[in-house]
């Protein structure tokens, strides 16, 4: 019997030792893959520059088809790609380009200036969506020779190169010299013509793309052959495909509770990074007392923001900064504390006179109790939950809170009506959140807090400090880096100093792949892994 | 009644002993059932009232780590926010036995008030109202109830005013046609020659003969008022922030604990508690009503 056993042991042993140097092996991050497996949420449609329906993952498709003249980098800053060097004048408004002049469509024409002058001037022509939008204040361009172009514009733009040269697909002239109606044309996927590392050659509505590997692509041959994007219908169908390996790699985050389960599973792993999303706790400074700032601080000071990310996001978030900007941005401030500290909450209240006067623990103002309504909307289980938690922080403090959970539209047209701030708001207290692109450019801060609607069009508190237009004025305006950065540091500190709103945290975007098939992938801060480094040689990244 | 008990001597002997104990057995399985189910309800509301007792931790409190399995602490595990589990389910039978039973008594009251109309005034009344039972009847149930909560949005007095407003319909017709039996009755017309108003009708001499006929009606609606305020609330179409049964499992579900280990201890007992609560009721009720209902009393004659 005991015999029996030893052999068993060690057979045992031995088979666990083989399959652990077999996946050795196998985990080799440059290894290239026939095929790969991603899986994402809903329909893209064609995805051509115009078809394309969602900003994630369907731009960050496209854009692996299609390649613009700056590229972000990982740490999520624009770096060059199509172009070799860029001259700014010395007025702001004449950049000068000069393009690499080894890039092909996929179709065997050549990339150059002609089509960088077609795309400018086709989405002028053709104002749709997002690419209109990063172009605006584009004048004209004016072809120098072949791989040389000069882009000018009406007015000096700030962030240009980031706006217009990194997010915008350069597609070609010949193509689409023909196409009259962009929104309503349709590509058969065989004409997705790009530059990019992959070419569409299937597509099945409802159920896959399918992208092959560009052989020609300049940065060199990518590293996964066949690239197979699987259509679900909703998260938790996806994730049940992906823990039986049906599919290789999850092209959505996944929530913070599927962290630890998914990691359990051998030969997945998990890849975490920024995404410059954010969660914001935000006070209406027409309804009283939020006018002051230390009512606004004491909140600030009562919130337990670490605690938060422990418990809602298990640790997948990064506590939030007084000063907006997330620690992991290179501009961010260190100079500004986000401390969690109730005594001081307390302290600042009694300080303006706003005190328990009647015994029933919570503080008056003005002989009214400091009861408010906290809305966020009911779709949004996490903000939910957020909520409840800030609840019985702030009746410490003595701030009685009654969560409105309420629908998506009455929430936006309450603290938001229209998206246009001129139009007032009408909420004492609310959750809310900015996608990542508020964030991902530092320099957007002004938006958010600049009293002057124009500028600040998403000044969503209706937050007016001196100091904060005054630096922000400045920044419209400089043109040195190294003085803008200083200038965004200094932006931080006054809006920690104003706290027209609480940061109080930033979610990381953790995704989940099968790293015993494929590994290597480009987490790009603030945008995720769904994008053309991950796929590409790591020797190629800019 | 005495024809049919002069018919019921008529017959053979054996017959009578087989019907007898027919009549045996149903007794006892109405009894059977009806114990069980007081007994079952007895306990769940017992468990509401002496929530603050019986339950380890406040349900509102963060008392354990967030995804806790069970453990000596916590022992149904703890929730996402690290509240306690078996807290929140034994708080949870306040609201989820309170909404079931105010909506049934809501819908006991719409049914009643409509039976006794409908079956006072038949020719033009009656027809009109009980067409619009029909139609109540006829609408899907469950899309209704769902578009009702999205639009009036999420509190408890909406999720008990929208679901007794849909399920009073039965309750309605069980009246109406007792009622219709009961005007025909020598002293009704007794009442009503000597001039009495109907108003004075209705209340003292009709509705007090339906009155057990609509408790009976009013238990079984509870169980099924149960069973919808927890697919409301599992829906997301409750309020949320109210520790109900239901609410327990829309977290579970909103937090992606249907795909791990965690539903056994998470999903399966509010579940269970759910399919208790709505046994119990449905047992009362049938036993109710074998000893309340009239048709069914005859037929045991």
């Amino acid at each position: 019997m005991k015999h029996y056993l030893k052999t068993i042991l060690g057979l045992l042993i031995g088979s666990v030792l083989v399959f652990a140097f077999s996946s050795n092996t196998i985990a080799d991050s440059h290894k290239r893959v026939d095929r790969l497996r991603a899986a994402i949420i809903g329909d893209e449609s064609t995805i051509n520059p115009f078809t394309y329906v969602t900003g994630e993952p369907g731009w960050n498709i496209l854009m692996m088809q299609y390649d613009s003249l700056y590229t972000l980098g990982i740490d999520g800053q624009p770096q060059p790609w199509l172009v070799t060097k860029l001259v700014r004048s010395a007025d702001r408004l004449t950049y000068t380009l000069t393009l690499r002049d080894d890039v092909y469509y996929n179709d065997g024409k050549k990339l150059t200036a002609h089509d960088v002058k077609f795309t400018f001037d086709y989405l002028t022509k053709y104002p749709v969506g997002r690419f209109a939008k990063d172009i605006r204040g584009f004048s004209s361009a004016n072809v120098l020779n072949d791989y040389k172009i000069e882009i000018h514009l009406k007015k000096p733009r700030a962030g240009y190169v980031r706006k217009a040269f990194a997010d915008v697909p350069i597609f070609p002239r010949h193509i689409w010299s023909e196409v009259t109606d962009p929104k309503k044309h349709q590509f058969e996927s065989v004409t997705n013509v790009g530059s990019g590392p992959y070419i569409m050659v299937d597509y099945k509505p409802d159920q896959y793309y399918r992208l092959k590997a560009n052989h020609k692509y300049f940065a060199g041959t990518p590293r996964v052959e066949e690239l197979i994007l699987v259509k679900f219908a909703d998260e938790s169908s996806s994730h049940a495909a992906f823990r039986t390996n049906s599919v290789d790699i999850l092209f959505k985050n996944i929530p913070p509770e599927q962290i630890s389960m998914l990691k359990g599973i051998k030969g997945v792993s998990i890849v975490q990074g920024p995404l410059f999303t954010t969660q914001l706790v935000i006070m209406n400074y027409d309804h009283k007392p939020f006018h002051m700032v230390e009512v606004r601080k004491a909140i600030a000071y009562a919130i337990d923001r670490q605690k938060l990310v422990d418990t809602i996001y298990l640790g997948a978030a990064t506590v939030g900064s007084n000063g907006w900007i997330h620690p992991k941005s290179p501009y961010f401030n260190n100079q500004v504390k986000t401390r969690y500290n109730l005594a001081k909450a307390k302290s600042l209240l009694d300080s303006v006179g706003i005190k328990d006067t009647d015994g029933d623990g919570i503080r008056e103002y003005e002989g009214k109790p400091m009861a408010f309504e906290l809305i966020t909307p009911n779709n949004n289980a996490l903000r939910l939950r957020l909520a409840e938690l800030i609840k019985g922080k702030l009746l410490d403090v003595g701030i009685k809170i009654t969560v409105g959970s309420v629908e998506q539209n009455t929430w936006e047209g309450a603290v938001w009506p229209d998206f246009d701030v001129n139009k007032g708001r009408n909420y004492a207290m609310s959750m809310w959140g900015w996608s990542a692109g508020v964030q991902a450019d530092t320099f957007r801060a002004p938006e958010l807090v600049h009293s002057n609607t124009g500028v600040g069009f998403l000044n969503l508190t209706g937050v007016s400090n001196k100091e904060i237009d005054r630096i922000s004025n400045l920044m419209d305006t400089e043109d040195v880096l190294a003085r803008r950065v200083e200038l965004v540091k200094q932006l931080q500190a006054a809006i920690a100093e104003e706290m027209p709103f609480i940061t109080l945290m930033y979610p990381d975007g953790p995704y989940a792949y099968w790293s015993s098939k494929y590994d290597g992938l480009a987490y790009i801060s603030g945008q995720g892994i769904v994008n053309k480094l991950s796929f590409i040689p790591k020797s190629a990244w800019p | 009644m005495k024809t049919s008990s002069l018919a019921f001597s008529e017959n053979s002997e054996i017959s009578i002993v087989s019907k007898k104990r027919k009549r045996k057995r149903r007794f006892n399985s109405g009894r059977v059932s009806g114990i069980a189910g007081c007994t079952i309800v007895t306990c769940l509301i017992l468990a509401a009232i002496f929530a603050k007792q019986l339950s380890p931790y406040d349900p509102s409190s963060q008392s354990g780590k967030p995804f806790s399995p069970p453990s000596a602490e916590h022992l149904l595990g703890t929730n996402d926010i690290g509240q306690d589990i078996l807290s929140e389910l034994v708080y949870g039978a306040r609201i989820s036995l309170t909404i079931g039973i105010v909506a049934s008594i809501v819908a006991m009251v719409i049914g009643t008030t409509v039976g006794l109309l409908a079956g006072y005034y038949p020719r033009v009344l009656g027809r009109v109202l009980m067409r619009f039972v029909d139609i109540i009847l006829i609408i899907p149930f469950l899309p209704l109830l769902i578009l009702l909560a999205a639009y009036l949005g999420r509190s408890l007095v909406y999720t008990v005013l929208i679901i007794g407003a849909l399920i009073w319909a039965g309750t309605a017709r069980v009246i109406r046609s007792q009622v219709l039996t009961i005007v025909k009755q020598d002293y009704v017309l007794a009442a009503r020659t000597i001039g009495a108003s109907d108003l004075h009708i209705i209340v003292l001499h009709i509705l007090p003969q339906v009155l057990l006929l609509a408790v009976g009606q009013f238990v079984q609606a509870t169980s099924g008022a149960i069973l919808l305020e927890a697919a409301l609330s599992f829906l997301g179409l409750g309020d949320p922030l109210q520790k109900s049964w239901g609410t327990v499992l829309y977290w579970a579900q909103v937090r992606g604990v249907f795909l791990t280990p965690a539903w056994k201890w998470w999903v399966l007992p509010p579940g269970m508690l759910i399919s208790l609560a709505a046994l119990g009721f449905a047992l009362m009720g049938f036993a109710l009503e074998q000893v309340i209902n009239p048709r069914l009393k005859n037929n045991s004659k």
